[in-house]
């Protein structure tokens, strides 16, 4: 064909071109695929009218933020459409040929037809394009070679132009079809590159394992358009953790088949050659650090008999899994992390609780042995003054005791979330009063004045919670403070809350202190001072001011010395009305 | 009360031998007889056989708990005063015990003189239930019940009827601890909320204490009820 083709008129032109890449090709068409024409074509197809591709807002709009790829773009038209299209481009062909037909020879009309080819070729594949051919040579035979409006053709030169347009048509038809499947399969490549990028930057940015193992199950049943199970492994067994569908379950064999692909470390089941009945497919997820999980995949075919993935989405299938192993790691690592730091603290802690309870716990017992025994060898040597002495020793440092028990008691059952406030509508000054009488010998050696307003509303609280908490900070500015200072209780309404405050007259509380002196075992460091506090009662005060929803904060005075706690409750909506004119 | 020669015999029931040396020789010491039991079986027994003793008795016994001790002499008819040994922390079974029949508790740990004051208190009321003494003093308060006067550094208060309801209550069982419900039961017939009385008790300790935020006459026990002090 090729002498014939290198004819003057204007199809050489593009027999030139054909002849060009039929001789690149030669060898084996189907190899045709340079990355230069998919770049070329690519671009072209890019703007290219009549494909819908939603803006990647709009197809975002799930739940979890995750996009699956899109399986199949571009092909949800009427399969009628490419023809109709083709038809359409061989009409302007015409109408352009027609207005120009006194302008140009007849043989470069055939040039304006090989374009619309090639146009529908791009556009739509092999067999529109083919379509366009036989229009074109119809429409070029009858409306343009002599005798027009006849398929017959007088002058034999013409019969060549029309054979030389057939091929080239064909050929063009062929090598622009091919070009566009390359450019469709190298654009999804790039989507689905792009979505499994979108894919493991969601991943990273989420924290709940179970919300990850959702998202990849989804992801993966998305991409592959396949029903996907995500199985982690629980105490030597393989437990399913998300599936999706969501409600998809395993049977016994399934599960057997996963145990199998979990342990082994192989693929299990559909399509492999450990298939234990079952018609899923089970895959081994793993990291250089070894296996973390597996995959189980099903189709949507009821009868489960077609090959359940294509070479394609194995790769896509591992890329996946890859994603999804290192996500599944990630968040192991992260745990890891998290629990070696609790033990850390816990660790300190506990040192801390053991240093606290050998030294409050022997201190008063030292005291109670030693002046216990001395009362039982020497009483007769002692006067009335010094036995009293002892003997009052032995009471205070059992009731100090006992004091710090209660402590550790009430920490344990904050600890332990046993605490469960017995809410009740309570007077406040009721239990100032109260609290003030069983801290009395606490203060003994301190002023103390009380200042409540008269008109306080009623509170909601559990009155035994409050004055305990009232009892550890009243006993905190009796330690704190130095004896014969005022210690100072106020109490008043400033709209919805009620505050009360406990002023007392110590140096106050270091400013690096005043965030730390509600934690456990904290105690703010005086070396002045003897009697230090156990690092308790703060930390119930605000464990039980907490559960009963108020608010706890600690503070220094604004004018001289010494340090302030502000408890604040919410005045409840309602106040109880009376029975009887109470005044 | 008269001394001495009318003391009863207490008996005193906890598992705990310390405890029980250390009560033997303090009530002993302030002229009471003492007997002692270890179990609540025992109790029992002991109690049938002689309903006039006095249990002080601690709530939990390796055999039979301390609150179905209650219900069964009570419910036995027995009439004799209870004082229950309780532990901290522990306001609904100290109330179940009060509501129970019990008379007084006492949280462990205590001070012999708060447990005799427990036993005085409890021993005036039950022996002496119908011959109230006519005129209660508490510091500078005064009530005649007879003549429902009530009186404060000698100038006399205006109550109102439910007011002098609750004090009257309050001191025809001084030295008592009385549960919300006891006091909601007698002032308001049963059908009294607990706020009500939390919002009268705060009136009457405006009219009869000198400083309302630190009572002396009305104390409070969070979680548990009211106490009148014993008269002077």
């Amino acid at each position: 064909m090729r002498p014939a083709i290198t004819a003057k008129n204007g199809a050489s032109l593009i027999a030139d071109r054909a002849e060009k890449v039929v001789e690149t090709t030669s060898g084996n068409l189907l190899e045709c695929t340079t990355v230069r024409s998919v770049y070329i074509v690519g671009r072209k197809d890019d703007f290219r009218p009549g494909e819908k591709r939603a803006p990647r807002g709009t197809r975002a709009q799930d739940a979890d933020g995750l996009e699956p790829a899109a399986g199949k773009a571009g092909q949800r038209y009427h399969p009628i459409f490419p023809y109709a299209g083709s038809l359409a481009m061989v009409a302007a062909a015409f109408a352009v040929g027609f207005a120009l037909r006194h302008l140009i020879g007849i043989s470069d009309i055939a040039l304006v037809f090989l374009t619309a080819v090639l146009a529908s070729a791009v556009s739509y594949g092999l067999w529109p394009s083919l379509f366009a051919s036989l229009a074109s040579v119809l429409a070029y035979d009858f409306f343009f070679l002599p005798p027009i409006y006849s398929l017959l053709i007088a002058d034999p030169e013409n019969v060549v132009t029309l054979i030389t347009f057939v091929i080239v048509a064909v050929i063009v038809s062929n090598l622009a079809a091919r070009v566009r499947a390359q450019a469709l399969a190298a654009r999804q490549h790039a989507r689905t590159t792009e979505d499994l990028y979108l894919f493991a930057r969601a991943l990273a940015g989420i924290a709940d394992l179970d919300e990850l193992l959702r998202a990849t199950a989804r992801q993966i049943a998305l991409m592959l358009d396949r029903r996907a199970l995500l199985l982690l492994p629980q105490d030597d067994w393989i437990v399913l953790r998300a599936a999706y569908p969501q409600d998809d379950c395993l049977d016994e064999a399934e599960l057997a088949a996963a145990q199998w692909a979990w342990l082994s470390d192989r693929p299990a089941g559909r399509g492999t050659d450990a298939v234990f009945g079952v018609r899923r497919l089970f895959l081994p997820l793993h990291t250089g650090r070894g296996p973390v999980g597996v995959v189980g995949l099903d189709s949507n075919d009821p009868a489960g008999t077609e090959p359940l993935l294509t070479a394609d989405q194995h790769r896509l299938l591992q890329a996946l899994a890859d994603q999804a192993a290192l996500a599944i790691e990630r968040h192991r690592l992260a745990q890891d992390v998290e629990e070696g730091r609790v033990a850390a603290a816990n660790e300190q802690l506990r040192a801390a609780l053991l240093a606290s309870i050998s030294h409050d716990l022997r201190t008063p017992l030292a005291g109670i042995l030693g002046s216990a025994t001395s009362l039982k060898n020497f009483r007769r040597m002692f006067d009335d003054a010094t036995q009293d002495e002892l003997i009052a020793t032995i009471q205070e440092e059992a009731e100090r005791l006992n004091r710090f028990i209660a402590n550790l008691l009430d920490m344990t059952r904050l600890e332990a979330r046993a605490v469960r406030p017995h809410v009740e509508i309570v007077d406040l000054g009721d239990l100032v009063g109260s609290a003030l009488d069983r801290a009395r010998k606490v203060l003994a050696r301190h002023h103390v004045s009380v200042e409540c307003d008269k008109d306080l509303p009623m509170l909601q609280l559990d009155p035994v919670l409050f004055e305990q908490v009232l009892f550890n900070l009243l006993d905190n500015a009796a330690k704190y403070a130095p004896v014969g200072t005022q210690i100072r209780l106020s109490a008043g309404r400033q709209g919805d809350v009620v505050r009360l405050l406990i002023t007392d007259g110590g140096s106050g509380i270091p400013p690096e202190d005043l965030k730390r002196v509600f934690d456990k075992f904290h105690r703010v460091h005086a070396a002045d001072r003897r009697r230090v506090g156990t690092g308790l009662g703060l930390a119930i005060c605000k464990g039980f001011v907490e559960a009963m929803d108020g608010t706890i904060t600690a503070g220094n005075r604004d004018e001289g010395q010494g340090a302030v706690f502000t408890i604040a409750f919410p005045v409840p909506a309602t106040q109880t009305p009376l029975p009887e004119a109470a005044a | 009360m008269t001394p001495t020669a009318a003391l009863p015999k207490v008996l005193i029931v906890d598992d705990e031998p310390a405890i029980r040396r250390f009560l033997r020789t303090s009530l002993t010491a302030q002229g009471y007889l003492v007997a002692e039991a270890d179990t609540g079986s025992e109790t029992l027994e002991h109690l049938r056989r002689s309903p006039a003793d006095v249990p002080v008795l601690d709530l939990g016994l390796p055999d039979i708990d301390g609150l179905d001790i209650i219900e069964r002499l009570r419910t036995e008819g027995a009439r004799m005063p209870i004082v229950v040994l309780s532990i901290r922390a522990d306001e609904v079974g100290k109330v179940r015990a009060l509501d129970l029949g019990a008379d007084d508790y006492i949280t462990k740990p205590f001070g012999i003189d708060e447990l005799l004051a427990r036993i005085r208190a409890a021993l005036r009321h039950r022996l002496q239930p119908e011959d109230e003494p006519p005129l209660f003093r508490c510091g500078d308060l005064m009530v005649d019940l007879g003549r429902r006067i009530v009186k404060l550094r000698g100038v006399e208060l205006k109550l109102t009827p439910l007011e002098y309801d609750l004090l009257r209550v309050l001191v025809a069982h001084a030295g008592k601890v009385l549960t919300h419900r006891f006091i909601l039961h007698e002032v308001w017939g049963g059908d009294g909320e607990i706020q009500y009385l939390r919002i009268y008790i705060r009136s009457l300790r405006q009219k009869i204490e000198p400083h309302p935020e630190q009572p002396c006459c009305i104390m409070t026990e969070q979680g548990v009820g009211y106490r009148m002090r014993a008269p002077d």
